[in-house]
């Protein structure tokens, strides 16, 4: 037995004086990577309203409806509360109108204050110049 | 002395997740073990029948949250077959290197958890802190520390960079010096070989004809894997050895899984190393034809299998998910029979039980002649308060509402 705590004990010295691995959460913060998924975010100015975003969801996070038919007027709901922050919205939208922050501190008391709202005048779509909506956005 | 029955479950200190083992103990000894499942159903398989293929790549993620790539993996083969694309090498050398670096976390993840059950708990606390690495890298290159969400129909969702390359190689030599420690503990420190050999014996034999998976059988000195059997994405491309020891119980589990984490470096160095140029993704139809597949994948736990069916529309027929945990629980019954009360925990452990990832479909099955039937709601809630009567209880209390009348017709 004497033997076998003879060959735990650089182990165990070596913990004495290293730093701890966690970090002091609310005060100390790490840091997300760069492509980290957080919350989604619409970048209303791109959003052209082909709905591909609303589709693809699997969470059936995205809503999209109209606001008023004369001017062109929608609004776009994104419920956090059920989004599972796959990105699927980025990938499947056509001009880069959807992103994700990183944002991931989502407690909340009420599920409904998770809701994002934009209220926006559809834009006219670019003439597009690659046709690839399949590639990945990151 | 007389036989004696205890439930283990569906809620128990022991377990993480709801499954009931009723055992049969004589003394101290388990006579008789009787696995009942169906206490976390999820009905994800008739999700998936109302989903978009794109929308059920994430469902399936879900379906596991240590093995989600090989779900989704699993999941994505079958439909690009269906869909009769390939995806391009470099889509697949990313797949597959986000698959074995979600071997090596699920590894140490396991080997944390054998050494708490064998009540080693600073064994646990090293490769949980350990495994932190390999979720850095997971988060730095997919987005995500748990569920990656890499994969897409027709290859992946996310290059790798230069940096992001020699960030994994370099952190691999840390994860190598930590895991010959690991070996050296976990195959020589004799309190922890003690506590763990001899436990859980399961002979060749029975792990073939009880068709157990993964390291389970691969602990049984049986050379099974599907990465050698029968190749999918890259596996034919990479050299590695399938690992296996000949002792069958729980100390060969160990021995299995530690020798695989140093494989799972090899390769993952030997992909980096030979990581193709090009593209990463093709473009996917939306629609699928009319047709049916099976899809095999080596899971962590062992073989995952995926039987999708098509229809010609957006949405698939039919998705059956056989996973690996359900394929262990016959080779579990063997290995808990003539074990001690104590042992328990460390033997259900050892084969790594992911139990919601197993439970797909409840059907009730009339013990006494074997008959199957579909049973209601209505029927479940009149059974139900029919069993509440008949324990002595007072029929269902009257509403409020209800006795607010009486009270009233009274004055």
């Amino acid at each position: 037995m004497k033997i076998q705590i003879l060959a735990f004990l650089p182990e165990l010295l070596k913990h004495l004086f290293r730093k701890t691995a966690t970090v002091d959460y609310p005060f100390q913060k790490l840091v997300a990577p760069e492509g980290f998924r957080g919350t989604p975010v619409l970048y209303p100015e791109k959003c052209i309203v082909c709905k591909a975003c609303v589709r693809d969801c699997p969470a059936e996070a995205l809503e999209i409806v109209s606001v008023s038919e004369t001017e062109k007027k929608f609004k776009m709901t994104i419920h956090n509360d059920r989004c599972v922050h796959c990105a699927q919205c980025v990938d499947s939208c056509p001009t880069d109108a959807m992103g994700m922050n990183k944002e991931f501190e989502l407690a909340v008391f009420d599920r409904h204050n998770l809701k994002i709202e934009y209220v926006y005048v559809k834009s006219t779509p670019a003439p597009r110049t690659t046709p690839t909506p399949n590639t990945p956005k990151t | 002395m007389e036989e004696f029955t205890v439930p283990i479950g569906p809620q128990h200190p022991a377990l993480k997740e709801p499954i009931s083992l009723r055992m049969t103990f004589d003394g101290e000894v388990v006579k008789h073990v009787d696995v009942r499942l169906g206490y976390n159903h999820r009905g994800m398989e008739k999700m998936a029948e109302e989903r978009s293929y794109i929308q059920n790549l994430y469902l399936t993620e879900r379906i596991c949250g240590i093995c989600s790539h090989s779900h989704t993996t699993c999941f994505a083969q079958g439909v690009e077959k269906l869909m009769e694309i390939e995806p391009p090498k470099r889509g697949l050398y990313i797949r597959t290197l986000v698959a074995e670096i979600e071997r090596v976390h699920s590894h140490l993840l396991w080997l944390g958890v054998a050494g708490h059950e064998a009540g080693f708990d600073t064994f646990f606390m090293y490769t949980w802190r350990d495994r932190e690495i390999v979720m850095d890298i997971l988060e730095s290159i997919s987005g995500n520390r748990v569920h990656y969400a890499i994969n897409t129909f027709g290859g992946v969702r996310r290059d790798i960079s230069e940096a992001q390359k020699q960030t994994i190689l370099d952190s691999l030599g840390l994860l190598k010096q930590r895991t010959e420690y690991y070996t050296n503990i976990g195959t020589t420190e004799p309190t922890f070989v003690a506590r763990i050999k001899g436990v859980g014996k399961l002979s060749k034999e029975l792990a073939l004809s009880l068709c157990a998976v993964g390291p389970t059988v691969r602990a049984s000195g049986i050379k099974s894997d599907v990465r050698k059997d029968d190749p999918y994405a890259v596996y034919n491309e990479i050299p590695f050895e399938v690992c296996t020891a000949d002792t069958g119980d729980v100390f060969g589990r160990v021995v299995v899984r530690v020798n695989e984490l140093f494989e799972c470096y090899k390769m993952i160095e030997f992909m980096l190393k030979n990581l193709p140029v090009g593209d990463i993704v093709v473009k996917a139809p939306r629609r699928v034809k009319e047709n049916e597949v099976v899809s095999r994948y080596e899971a962590p736990r062992g073989e995952n299998l995926h039987y999708i069916k098509s229809n010609g529309t957006d949405k698939p027929e039919r998705l059956k998910v056989r996973a690996p945990t359900l394929a262990n629980y016959p080779a579990t019954v063997e290995m808990l029979k003539g074990c001690f009360i104590a042992d328990i925990p460390l033997i259900f452990a050892a084969i790594d039980p992911c139990i919601c990832c197993a439970e797909r479909m409840v059907e009730l099955v009339n013990v006494k002649n074997g008959e199957a039937s579909v049973v209601s709601f209505g029927d479940l809630k009149k059974l139900a308060s029919e069993q509440y009567k008949k324990c002595g209880n007072k029929p269902e209390p009257v509403s409020i509402a209800k006795q607010l009348e009486k009270i009233r017709r009274k004055s």
